[in-house]
């Protein structure tokens, strides 16, 4: 646990917290060289998969700024795309729900369908079978016969009484019918046991589904994580050794897990047998109850390491968690790809403009922003 | 009420350059660039990484007004190189960093659990 460089750590006190910011850049320690470099970059980097399951991907990501590590969680929350349903045509509501709460409702079922089969949605665009997928959604409640007299149980007594998200069903339009592998894997609910509404004999719904792929900055039907979470890595030091008769309170102030007990090495019986030594920081919640406690207050040094972040993905069921991650990268380098390319047009426009037909009347307002200086 | 359409917060608009530049007349080797459509995640990414540049004496962003989707970015350098080079270095910076990122990603998983994340719908309509 020691071997991590002071420098590296957010210090935590009673009250309050020090150290926050980074301080590895040119010009803070004097005499010292910071400048970035790729290759001593690549050598601290370290990405290590600790968990994954069909739903959650747990990760460390070592070695990179803070604002690298918030650009990927805003982005695994708001910019990577999915599909949802977003427009609602109703034949037919006679259930005890609006159409329009009905609407909404719909929109939040997540939809199992790779982003990548349709083209994004641009605003005023017409509905076709390159970016439009279309559910149909039939469901009608009738009375069972048969059922005793003193059945209570909806479910029992009547045929349909609720609607669940499985009774979407996918209605391909257009080409969609004819590719293979949408025929293979097809377009479907991520859980078939949502309950949209409930129903009674006599009421039925029949709607039409459109379906469109934007992003969760649109609107959060869109965002593909139940949501993603980073935290910092906690780091305890025991700077003065606990005395053996605090060792079970100094145990109790720290998540389970975190302090164990071990016999010292090269003690026999006697004092100082036993020792407690920090087992799994991973596990603290960084509670600082020791801080409580007026014996042990000064034994501890708590703090982060700065640039260790334990992320928590949680898929929301459109892609599995561990396709997640390699989206939200791609929509980080295109959006950096975006400004650098933007760049280059302000900083050589006449190279764009011989490689351009007439009609530059783009370049030419370009030429023009140019010349406007303060 | 008075919320842009939310498609607009990440749209350019007809006629709309991305990036501004502004050059600052009374320090030296300073400009102001004003980039429009994106917010804070591309902008703390960018000044942060400018800050590790030994050329850069000055960075920092803001974001004007949440409402208005857009940020500005001060530079000021040594002199041995303009600030738009600058930022321009620093997109490639960040280009490399992520690919990094993205290799070590691909190491720790096998090959075939990657391809079922990123394949490809070949045949996809229009």
């Amino acid at each position: 646990m020691d071997e991590i460089d002071p420098r590296r750590l957010v210090q935590i006190h009673p009250e309050r917290i020090s150290h926050v910011s980074s301080t590895d850049y040119p010009g803070h320690w004097p005499g010292e060289d910071h400048t970035w470099d790729l290759a001593a970059f690549r050598n601290n980097l370290r990405l290590d998969i600790q968990r994954l399951t069909p739903s959650t991907l747990d990760f460390d990501l070592v070695g990179v700024d803070a604002s690298i590590a918030n650009a990927l969680r805003r982005i695994l929350i708001a910019e990577v795309e999915t599909i949802a349903v977003e427009k609602v045509f109703i034949w037919q509501n006679t259930s005890v729900m609006q159409d329009e709460v009905l609407a909404a409702r719909l929109g939040l079922v997540p939809l199992r369908i790779h982003p990548g089969r349709l083209e994004s949605w641009v605003p005023d665009a017409t509905a076709t079978d390159a970016n439009t997928i279309s559910f149909q959604l039939q469901v009608s409640c009738t009375r069972r016969p048969n059922v005793s007299r003193d059945e209570t149980d909806p479910s029992v007594l009547y045929e349909n009484s609720a609607v669940y998200s499985s009774s979407m069903l996918w209605q391909p339009v257009g080409q969609q019918a004819a590719l293979p592998d949408w025929l293979a894997d097809p377009p479907a609910v991520a859980a078939p046991d949502i309950v949209l509404v409930k129903l009674r004999p006599g009421q039925e719904v029949h709607a039409e589904l459109h379906c469109v792929k934007a992003c969760g900055r649109e609107h959060a039907k869109w965002s593909p994580v139940a949501t993603a979470t980073y935290r910092l890595m906690p780091h305890i030091r025991i700077v003065k050794p606990i005395p053996e008769r605090l060792h079970a309170t100094f145990m109790q102030a720290f998540s389970p897990g975190v302090i164990g007990r071990r016999r010292t090495e090269g003690k026999k019986a006697g004092e100082g047998e036993w020792e407690v030594y920090v087992k799994d920081p991973r596990k603290d919640t960084v509670s600082r109850n020791v801080f409580l406690h007026p014996e042990l207050k000064d034994c501890v040094k708590l703090g982060r390491v700065r640039d260790h972040f334990l992320f928590t993905l949680e898929s929301a069921g459109q892609m599995p968690p561990q396709a997640l991650l390699p989206e939200a990268i791609a929509v980080l380098r295109r959006k950096i790809r975006v400004v650098s390319e933007a760049l280059e047009e302000l900083m050589h426009p006449t190279a764009l403009e011989e490689e351009e037909e007439a009609g530059g009347k783009a370049d030419a307002a370009e030429e023009g922003a140019m010349d406007v200086d303060a | 009420m008075n919320a842009l359409p939310r498609f607009e917060l990440f749209t350019l608009g007809d006629g709309e350059k991305m990036i501004e530049v502004v050059e600052d007349t009374k320090i030296p080797n300073a400009a102001t660039i004003r980039v429009l459509k994106q917010d804070h995640t591309l902008a703390n990414m960018i000044r942060g990484y400018m800050l590790k540049n030994p050329k850069v004496l000055f960075a920092g962003y803001k974001v004007p007004h949440p409402l208005e989707p857009a940020f500005i970015l001060k530079i000021q350098t040594d002199g041995s190189a303009t600030p738009v080079e600058v930022l321009q270095e620093t997109c490639n910076t960040l280009i490399a960093l992520i690919t990094k990122v993205k290799g070590k990603l691909g190491e720790q998983f096998t090959q075939k659990e990657l391809e079922v994340g990123l394949e490809e719908p070949f045949g996809a309509p229009g």
